[in-house]
């Protein structure tokens, strides 16, 4: 017999997410059929951001997300240099690299031991790690106890990736100082030198206990590299920009499609968004340029306030195991126990790039170009949050603010249907997941916390928009020029 | 459940060096663990970002709750809490209502209150019962036998930038929403330490003054611009001039109630000022305003 599950709140992820499942047997062996995920909160940045000075947006953007901010900080300095058609100085580019690996750092180190690794392992016996299920825990006592302490150790190096970020950024989460045009301050050799010792420190941490650590629990929960495949589209924006014009990435652009290891281009103006199952009330299937979203509560058949993005009218998933793959540096498959893998890969990758920035950084040299936005313009920003593929389009009229669109990495992977009613890529990944004590329904919890979802993210108004001829001006972003106004 | 903190230090095999104590600390440490049961802490989140239970976890001071470990291993209960908590769905709603059945807790609550389309802008949870439980309706059952209420940040305590022009889920801070004193801490996000210092406050027994916006004088006391280690220096006349005044830039200090340049962030590494960023005013009540951010000179 079916039986319907509800997990809401789900915990352990950043913003509020509901999901339910339908379990029933298949093949003799009980496990998930149906599966429904709800954004549950929406918040409406784009239409607070409307009217406001274009120069705003790093800094409201970045509180979309208190959990991975500086990604907006950078897709929204994207947007604004793709409008004024500028490129940052270098030093700028620099520093927003060290910032931005900073907040992956903690958010990757986060996600693993705080977020996620409490589905595997005996939790301490107090609160907030208590009351817990005990259903399916493999690790033993002895490996949990590492955990735990490791749990512990890794507060302090995710805060410590924070006190890097802070060096150039000034404060984090919530820097100040990404400026379309540049950066507020300069790298002084000293600011250089703290950056390095933070750095050298939680490479040690991520090469050595992190890796570790996911090995353990990929050795132990081995057939998870059976599950929560998903759809197996990945998609990157490619993040990390290794040279000016931002054409190079660390993390490059690219896409690959379920059942072939092509890498494929990324074309902006395929990605549409379905509004089908979604509390809005507009048509779907607008490229995000060209999108408008009126919020509409109830509606028929709607259950999610996250909107459905598709590529090509198909569902893609995105995040570290997305870039990786993308990039050629994770050759696995796509599951619950392969995105672990891919954040842990990817996060010493990053941690590895570090030195290579600081090195190039020139204390003496400019950090800020001259900017001059015009009456009127548009751009789009293009990067990575730690969950994955973000967008930002901007259009500005009369020098301010008039539309602004955010496509987030959380909105491709925990959407709802679609107007074809093909499920998002939770949704799709949970299908087939089998739950062995529907009272402690532990698997589909490790299914979520595998994407690693942040639903702030993924909720949000959209503002009515123009059609505009896009065209690619610089590889960091795409923009459309609307002639200015003298 | 029942076990002790002194049990599961025992159990993870954990020295004072690995919580960074120091010998006076370890002193108090044996204090709280011979009295293990702090005051409960049910920690809600609203219409944020999540930003202020980040920057809490950034905590470190020389005074205990020396780290986030210390806060939560040795200092309060912290029976619910939407990203650290280990129970999902049903159970955590249980967890919540057992403390709520008893009463007498503290509640912190990130985030506003939205209150468009009846509240449906924002849902906590499903109850037991299999209803769907919003945001306002689950703050203001939270709030109604709490012993204190504290507004982490900026959305809690007066909306924030969901609350911003036009305000289009109909924000509301708590206090305005449940009508009930709460104890505000400013800041997009605020400092680790002025959110540590109320609760402090509370399991202690103190009360805690507060200004005409509810923020602790104790911590909200002086303009930034008063403390600014650049107050006398000459006006910057461009982005990246170290050493000089951020005003012509755009800098809030002068408007804004805060310690930052004393206290600095992220373990006194930096703060905004000190990267050449103009202070956005993240204290202030009418946090972010309407008007452009920076200035831009030339």
């Amino acid at each position: 017999m079916a039986t319907r599950l509800t997990l809401d709140p789900v915990t352990r992820i950043e913003g509020h997410l509901k999901v339910e499942v339908t379990a029933d047997l298949v093949g003799g062996r009980q496990q998930v059929v149906e599966a429904r995920a709800t954004g549950t909160l929406f918040r409406g940045f784009e239409s607070v951001l409307r009217g406001r000075d274009p120069f705003d947006a790093p800094d409201i953007t970045a509180r979309i997300c208190g959990v991975c901010p500086t990604p907006h900080n950078q897709a929204a300095v994207a947007a604004l240099e793709a409008a004024m058609r500028l490129q940052a100085p270098e030093n700028a580019r620099l520093m927003r690299n060290l910032v931005l690996a900073a907040d992956f750092l903690h958010s990757h180190i986060l996600h693993f031991y705080h977020l996620a690794a409490l589905d595997f392992m005996t939790p301490p016996s107090m609160a907030p790690w208590q009351p817990a299920w005990t259903a399916d825990i493999r690790l033993d006592a002895a490996t949990s106890r590492v955990l735990v302490n490791h749990y512990l150790s890794a507060l302090d190096m995710r805060r410590k990736a924070h006190e890097m970020g802070a060096v150039f950024g000034g404060r984090l989460p919530h820097t100040a100082a990404f400026l379309g045009g540049g950066f507020t301050g300069a790298p002084t050799a000293e600011r250089i030198r703290q950056y390095r010792s933070y750095a050298d420190e939680i490479l040690a941490f991520v090469r050595d206990v992190y890796a570790a650590d996911v090995e353990a629990v990929a050795r132990a929960y081995g057939d998870y590299f059976q599950f929560g495949a998903g759809p197996r589209n990945l998609l990157a924006f490619g993040v990390f920009e290794e040279d000016a014009p931002g054409t190079l990435h660390l993390l490059r652009r690219g896409r690959v499609e379920a059942g072939s290891s092509a890498l494929r281009p990324v074309d902006v103006q395929a990605i549409a968004e379905d509004v089908a199952s979604s509390w809005y009330s507009d048509r779907s299937g607008l490229n995000p340029a060209a999108g408008s979203t009126n919020a509409s509560f109830p509606k028929a058949n709607a259950y999610s306030w996250v909107k459905s993005p598709r590529y090509a009218g198909k569902v893609y998933e995105v995040g570290p195991l997305a870039r990786m793959t993308v990039n050629g540096d994770y050759p696995g498959g796509v599951s619950v126990m392969d995105r672990h893998q891919a954040r842990a890969a990817e996060a010493l990758k990053i941690a590895g790039a570090l030195e290579g920035w600081l090195s190039q950084l020139e204390p003496t040299a400019p950090v800020f170009a001259d900017v001059r936005m015009p009456s009127r313009a548009s751009g789009v920003g293009l990067t990575e949050a730690p969950r994955g593929a973000l967008g930002h389009w901007l259009d500005v009229t009369d020098h301010a603010i008039a539309r602004y669109q955010i496509v987030t990495p959380t909105c491709w992977n925990a959407s709802p249907r679609d107007a074809r009613a093909m499920p998002g890529a939770l949704e799709q990944a949970l299908v087939g997941m089998p739950v062995s004590d529907t009272a402690q329904p532990i698997e589909v919890l490790r299914v979520i916390h595998s994407f690693d979802p942040c639903l702030s993210c993924a909720v949000h108004v959209m503002r009515p928009g123009r059609t505009a001829a896009v065209s690619v001006s610089r590889g960091g972003a795409w923009s459309s020029i609307v002639t200015p106004q003298a | 459940m029942n076990t002790t903190r002194r049990d599961f230090l025992k159990y993870c095999g954990i020295s004072a060096a690995t919580l960074g104590l120091t010998a006076s600390d370890l002193l108090h440490l044996q204090d709280v663990l011979a009295n293990p049961s702090g005051p409960i802490v049910l920690w809600l989140q609203g219409s944020g970002c999540t930003g202020c239970s980040v920057s809490l976890l950034n905590r470190i001071s020389p005074q205990v709750p020396t780290s986030a470990a210390d806060l939560l291993i040795n200092s309060i209960n912290l029976v619910y809490h939407p990203n650290l908590s280990s129970a999902a769905g049903i159970v955590a709603v249980e967890a919540l209502d057992a403390a709520y059945a008893r009463g007498g807790y503290v509640l912190a609550v990130e985030g506003g209150v939205p209150t468009a389309f009846g509240g449906a802008a924002g849902w906590l949870m499903t109850d037991a019962a299999g209803n769907d439980v919003t945001v306002a309706q689950a703050v203001r059952k939270y709030a109604s036998r709490a012993s204190a209420i504290v507004c982490m940040g900026a959305c809690a305590a007066w909306g924030g930038i969901p609350a911003s022009k036009p305000n289009p889920t109909g924000v509301l801070s708590v206090g305005a929403y449940t009508r009930r004193k709460t104890i505000n801490i400013g800041g997009c996000p605020p400092h680790p330490d002025w959110m540590v210092w109320p609760i402090v406050q509370i399991m202690l027994g103190k009360s805690i003054p507060t200004d005409s916006a509810g923020r602790p004088t104790a911590i909200f006391r002086r303009t930034v611009h008063d403390q600014c280690p650049l107050k006398e220096t000459d006006e910057a006349k461009y982005w990246a001039q170290p050493n000089r005044c951020l005003k012509s830039l755009g800098c809030w200090g002068p408007e804004t109630v805060a310690a930052c340049p004393s206290l600095k962030w992220n373990n006194g590494v930096n703060w905004c000022v000190g990267a050449g960023s103009p202070c956005l005013g993240c204290t202030s009540p009418s946090f972010p305003r309407d008007g452009a951010f920076h200035k831009f000179p030339g």
